[in-house]
C-alpha cells in the first residue's frame, strides 16, 4: 500500500488564559491510501474537524499547533508558509464543506465557480476550461450540464448543490480529498445517493479520501479504515468492518448500541454522561461513562494498543474484554389495545404554505392515534410532515379537512382551544436552543404549563412537581436555577421534554427532536420518551426523517411523500415488508453496515432527485 | 472553537442587570460615558441650588466680561453668569428629552412590536403608513405643531415624540419580527398563552439588547433635537435658562465673548458624548453577548 498523505502525532490546542494550552486533539495519526476512504467519526465537540482541517495544514484562527507533522509529497504540510499551501489546496488536496449551500459563493454561476480552479490552478482558459467543466458536472450527475453551467447555487437543491462543490473539489484531479460531514442535513435518499457517487469517484479517480462524521453507520457503511475520536483523540482504529463486528473499546461499542438501525427492532441504549470536551491526561476520557469501568481506568490515561493485526484500541482492557457483544433492549410491546376507541383523529387535512399560497404542504392526511401509542410520521423534507404537526398543535391554519381530540372537533387555532384541551396536547420542538427561552431559567420554564394550567396548586407544589419532573427526566436539580444557554444541547431538550410532560398531556407532538443532537445524547433522549410515554401512558406522534429512530420507539408508521400519505401500518410490517416502491427506496437509502468483505451494494433504484421531492427545496429557497 | 464544558462554566446568567453593569464597567467608554451621565444628571437634579446666582438675574457683573473667580464662565450680554445659567438650564435640556423619548418608546415601541408580532396585512398596512410618517421631514413637523399650538415644554414634547415614534417603530418592528419565529414563541402559543404575557415574558426580554442600545441612540438625537428648537426661538420662553437658547442669544457676541458660546456647545457636546459612548459600550457587550451564544 502506498500512502500519499500521512499525519502523525498531531496535537493541536487553543492557548488557555491561564496554564497551558486547552489540548483538542492529540497524537492523531492515519495514512491516506489512493482509492480508498478512512472515516472519522465522533461526537460533537470531539476534535473531529480540527482533525480534518489540520490534515490539510490549514491553521485553524487561534489554534496553536502542539506537535505533529503531516506528509504529503515529501513535504511536511504544518511547516509550509501559506503561499506554498495555497497552491496545493484545490489542485492536490481539496476540501469539501458541510453545507453546500453555505460554501458556494451565491454571486457567482456555476460556471464562474468551476472555472476558478482550472484557471488558478492548471491554466485551463476560455473552451477549454468550458469542456473540463461539462465534462466535470456529468461526472457528478447534474442533469444537463450546459443549462446548469448558467445558474447561480440556490437554483440546485441541497443534494445537487454538493454534487457542485463535489465537481469543483475533483476539478484539478486532487491526490487527496477531504470530506467535512458533507451529507449532513440532506435526505435520506439523496444522503445515498451522494456517498454512492463519492464512492465511485473515488474508486475511478484514484483518490485517497478522508471523511468525517457523526453518523456512525453511514460510515461503517461508506468507509474501508474507520478511526472513532473521542475527546480528541482516536480510540479505536481498524476496518470499518472490524470496528463493526468486533469492537474493542467500550465507547465505540455503545456507539454501536445507541444507533437506531432499521434493520432489527428494539430500543437504543444510551450512553450516559455528556461527550467529553477536552483531552484528558491523567485517566481514561471514557471512564465517567464507560460500563466497565475500573479503578486502573482512572490511573493513568490509556496508550493505543494493537490488539489484532491492524486492529488498535486505546482501552487498558482492550486485550482483556476481548470483542465488547452487542447489546440491545427488547422490542417494546407494540400490542396496544384498540378497543380505548381513538385519541387522536385528522380526517383529511390540508393545509398551505403560508408564502407560497396555492402549493399545498398537506394534501389530505387521515390518521389515527389510539391512547398511549406512539405513531411516527416519516417523511423526506419538503413531505409536510412538519407542517402537519403544526396544524395539530393549532400553529398552522387548516385549509380543509378536520382533527378530532377524543371525537370532538377541535378549533384550528391553539388560542380557541379549551384550556383542558391545550394541557391534553404538548409539543416537543426539533430544535432545543431555539425552544427555549434564553431569558427564562429552567424553573420558569417547567413551571409554566402548571401556573396555566394547574392554578390551585400552591407554590410549594408547584416545586415539588417541577423537581420531580427534573428526576424523572433526569437532571440535576441544580440546573434548576439556570438559564438555558449555560445547559448542553441534550440537557436542553430534557428540559423541552420535561415542560411537556409537567401538565400531565395525553398526546405529546415530537417534531424531529433527537435530529439535533449527538448519537449517544440520541439514544438517551429516544430511552427516555420511551420510558416516560410508557408510565405517564401518554402517546406520542413521532415525526421524524430517520426511519431508524421510527423502529425504535414507534408501534405505527405513516410514510408522507409531497403532503400525501404513502403507506401506513404497523412499525414491523412496514419495515419487513414494505408495500410501496417509496418506502422501499426511503428504507434502502438508510446506511447500515457492510458485511464483512462484501462489496459496496450495488446502486438501489431510486428516483431521480430531480423529482418533486428533490425539487421542493429549489423552489422554496430561490 | 470553545468547547461545551468551557461555556457551561464561564458564563453568568443573562440577567438584565448584570448586563447593564458589565456594560458599565467592562469598557472604556462605558465607564466614561457613565461616569459623565452621573454628573449631568446630577447637575439635573440640584443645578439650581449650586447656582452661585440666580440665572435669570441680570448684571451680576459687567456684561460680556470673561471667565474670573467671580464668574467662572463670564456673564453674558445682560451681565448674567454663564455658570449658573448652564447649571440651572441643564434640568429643561436633559428632562424634556427624556420625557420625550420614554413616550417615543411606550408608543412607537408598542406599534412596532405589535406590527413585528402580528405580522401579515396588518403588518402590511401598518408599516406603509409609518413609511409615510418617515417621509415628513421632522423640523417641519415640529414647526407647523408649534406654529399651531404655541410652544411650552408638553408640546415640545409631543411633537418630539410624533417625530420619533415611527422611527423607532420601525427598529422595533424588525426586532419583534426576529424573535416572533421563535420556537419558544411558538411553544407559548401551542400552551394558548394570551398576546399579552407572550409579548411581555417571552419577547420583551429578548429585545432588551436592542431596546437599550436604540433608546440611548434615540436620546442623542431628542437632546440635540430640542437643543436646535430652542436655537430657534421654538423652545422655552426667555429668561428661562437653556442651553440652546444660550447659544442664539450669544451669537453676536461670538467674537468678543466667546465662552458665553462655547460653554453651552461643550455642555450640550459632552451630554451627547457621554449618552453615545454608552450606546457603543452596550451595543458592544450585547454584541460580544450574542457571539458567545453563538460559539456554543
Amino acid at each position: 500500500m502506498t500512502t500519499v498523505l500521512s499525519a502523525r502525532g498531531l496535537t493541536i490546542g487553543f492557548p488557555a488564559p491561564a496554564g497551558p494550552p486547552n489540548v483538542v486533539l492529540r497524537d492523531l495519526s492515519f495514512d491516506l491510501v489512493p482509492g480508498t476512504l478512512l472515516g472519522l467519526a465522533g461526537e460533537s465537540g470531539s476534535g473531529k474537524s480540527t482533525a480534518a482541517l489540520t490534515a490539510m495544514g490549514f491553521p485553524i484562527p487561534g489554534s496553536v499547533r502542539l506537535g505533529g507533522s503531516v506528509t504529503f509529497d515529501g513535504i511536511d504540510l504544518l511547516q509550509q508558509p501559506i503561499a506554498a499551501l495555497r497552491n496545493i489546496w484545490g489542485s492536490r488536496i481539496a476540501y469539501v464543506a458541510q453545507d453546500a449551500s453555505q460554501s458556494l459563493s451565491p454571486l457567482l454561476r456555476v460556471e464562474r465557480l468551476l472555472a476558478e480552479p482550472l484557471r488558478l490552478h492548471l491554466g485551463l482558459r476560455g473552451d477549454a476550461a468550458r469542456a473540463r467543466s461539462l465534462a466535470l458536472l456529468a461526472s457528478v450527475s447534474i442533469p444537463a450540464p450546459e443549462t446548469a453551467m448558467r445558474r447561480f447555487p440556490h437554483q440546485f437543491s441541497g443534494g445537487q448543490q454538493q454534487r457542485i462543490a463535489l465537481a469543483i473539489a475533483l476539478a484539478c484531479e486532487p491526490a487527496v480529498l477531504i470530506l467535512d460531514e458533507p451529507t449532513t442535513g440532506l435526505d435520506v435518499t439523496t444522503q445515498f445517493q451522494i456517498v454512492s457517487l463519492i464512492r465511485t469517484l473515488i474508486a475511478e479517480t484514484n483518490t485517497a479520501a478522508l471523511m468525517i462524521s457523526h453518523d456512525l453507520s453511514l460510515l461503517a457503511m461508506l468507509c474501508d479504515e474507520l478511526a472513532i475520536i473521542y475527546a480528541g483523540e482516536v480510540v479505536e482504529q481498524a476496518s470499518a468492518a472490524e470496528i463493526y463486528a468486533r469492537p474493542r473499546h467500550p465507547y465505540s461499542a455503545a456507539l454501536i448500541d445507541a444507533v437506531p438501525r432499521v434493520d432489527e427492532p428494539g430500543l437504543v441504549i444510551g450512553i450516559p454522561g455528556l461527550p467529553a470536551a477536552r483531552v484528558s491526561e491523567s485517566e481514561c476520557a471514557f471512564a465517567d461513562r464507560c460500563s466497565f469501568v475500573q479503578p486502573k481506568c482512572r490511573a493513568a490515561h490509556p496508550a493505543l494498543v494493537t490488539v489484532s493485526e491492524r486492529h488498535d484500541a486505546r482501552c487498558v482492557m482492550a486485550t482483556s474484554l476481548g470483542v465488547i457483544e452487542p447489546q440491545r433492549q427488547p422490542p417494546l410491546d407494540v400490542s396496544v389495545s384498540r378497543s380505548e376507541g381513538s385519541l387522536l383523529e385528522v380526517v383529511d387535512l390540508r393545509c398551505t404554505y403560508r408564502q407560497a399560497r396555492g402549493t399545498p404542504a398537506v394534501d389530505g392526511l387521515s390518521l389515527t392515534i389510539h391512547p398511549g401509542e406512539t405513531v411516527a410520521l416519516v417523511g423526506e423534507s419538503g413531505s409536510g410532515k412538519s407542517t402537519a404537526l403544526r396544524a395539530i398543535a393549532g400553529l398552522h391554519p387548516l385549509e380543509a379537512g378536520e382533527i378530532l381530540f377524543d371525537g370532538k372537533v377541535m378549533p384550528s387555532h391553539a388560542s380557541r382551544r379549551a384550556r383542558e384541551l391545550l394541557r391534553s396536547i404538548q409539543i416537543v420542538f426539533q430544535d432545543p436552543h431555539a425552544s427555549l427561552n434564553p431569558r427564562h431559567t429552567v424553573r420558569e420554564i417547567i413551571e409554566r404549563p402548571l401556573v396555566l394550567f394547574e392554578g390551585s396548586l400552591s407554590r410549594r407544589e408547584r416545586r415539588d412537581r417541577v423537581c420531580q419532573l427534573l428526576r424523572e427526566v433526569r437532571l440535576e436539580q441544580s440546573l434548576l436555577n439556570r438559564y438555558p444557554h449555560q445547559l448542553s444541547g441534550g440537557q436542553k431538550q430534557r428540559v423541552a421534554i420535561a415542560r411537556a410532560f409537567v401538565a400531565e398531556p395525553r398526546l405529546i407532538l415530537c417534531d424531529e427532536i433527537v435530529s439535533a443532537l449527538d448519537v449517544s445524547v440520541q439514544a438517551s433522549i429516544l430511552e427516555l420518551i420511551a420510558q416516560l410515554t410508557s408510565e405517564h401512558g401518554t402517546a406520542v406522534l413521532f415525526v421524524t426523517h430517520d426511519l431508524a429512530v421510527v423502529r425504535a420507539i414507534a408501534s405505527r408508521i405513516y410514510v408522507m411523500r409531497n403532503g400525501c400519505l404513502v403507506e401506513q401500518g404497523h412499525t414491523n410490517d412496514v419495515f419487513t415488508a414494505p408495500r410501496e416502491a417509496y418506502t422501499l427506496e426511503l428504507l434502502a437509502a438508510v446506511p447500515r453496515p457492510r458485511v464483512e468483505n462484501a462489496a459496496w451494494p450495488r446502486r438501489v433504484r431510486i428516483s431521480p432527485e430531480d423529482g418533486s421531492a428533490g425539487d421542493e427545496s429549489s423552489t422554496v429557497g430561490a | 472553537m470553545t468547547t461545551a464544558a468551557e461555556v457551561l462554566t464561564e458564563q453568568p446568567a443573562p440577567s438584565t442587570f448584570r448586563a447593564l453593569r458589565s456594560v458599565v464597567t467592562s469598557t472604556g467608554e462605558g465607564r466614561v460615558g457613565f461616569t459623565l451621565l452621573v454628573i449631568f444628571t446630577l447637575i439635573a437634579l440640584f443645578g439650581h441650588q449650586l447656582a452661585p446666582y440666580s440665572p435669570i438675574a441680570i448684571a451680576t457683573g459687567s456684561p460680556n466680561s470673561g471667565p474670573s473667580l467671580e464668574h467662572l464662565l463670564g456673564t453674558d450680554q445682560l451681565g448674567r453668569d454663564v455658570f449658573s445659567r448652564i447649571l440651572a438650564g441643564a434640568a429643561s435640556v436633559i428632562v424634556i428629552p427624556l420625557i420625550a423619548t420614554i413616550l417615543t418608546f411606550a408608543i412607537g415601541g408598542s406599534i412596532g412590536i405589535a406590527l413585528g408580532f402580528i405580522g401579515g396585512r396588518f403588518d402590511a398596512v401598518g408599516s406603509r403608513v409609518l413609511d409615510l410618517f418617515l417621509a415628513l421631514p421632522p423640523l417641519l413637523v415640529v414647526l407647523v405643531v408649534i406654529a399651531s399650538l404655541g410652544s411650552s415644554p408638553v408640546v415640545i414634547i409631543v411633537s418630539v415624540t410624533l417625530v420619533y415614534s415611527p422611527r423607532v417603530a420601525r427598529v422595533l418592528r424588525g426586532a419583534a419580527q426576529g424573535i416572533a419565529t421563535k420556537e419558544y414563541v411558538q411553544a407559548a402559543q401551542s400552551r394558548g398563552e394570551h398576546t399579552y404575557w407572550i409579548l411581555m415574558r417571552e419577547l420583551v426580554p429578548n429585545m432588551s439588547s436592542t431596546v437599550f442600545v436604540e433608546f440611548a441612540v434615540r436620546l442623542t438625537y431628542a437632546i440635540i433635537f430640542v437643543a436646535t428648537l430652542n436655537f430657534l426661538g421654538l423652545g422655552v420662553k426667555p429668561p428661562s435658562p437653556n442651553w440652546g437658547a444660550m447659544l442664539f442669544e450669544s451669537r453676536v457676541t461670538i467674537i468678543t465673548n466667546p465662552i458665553a458660546t462655547i460653554a453651552p456647545t461643550v455642555a450640550i457636546g459632552l451630554l451627547a458624548i457621554s449618552i453615545g459612548l454608552l450606546a457603543d459600550a452596550a451595543s458592544r457587550q450585547f454584541g460580544l453577548d450574542e457571539a458567545s451564544e453563538i460559539l456554543r
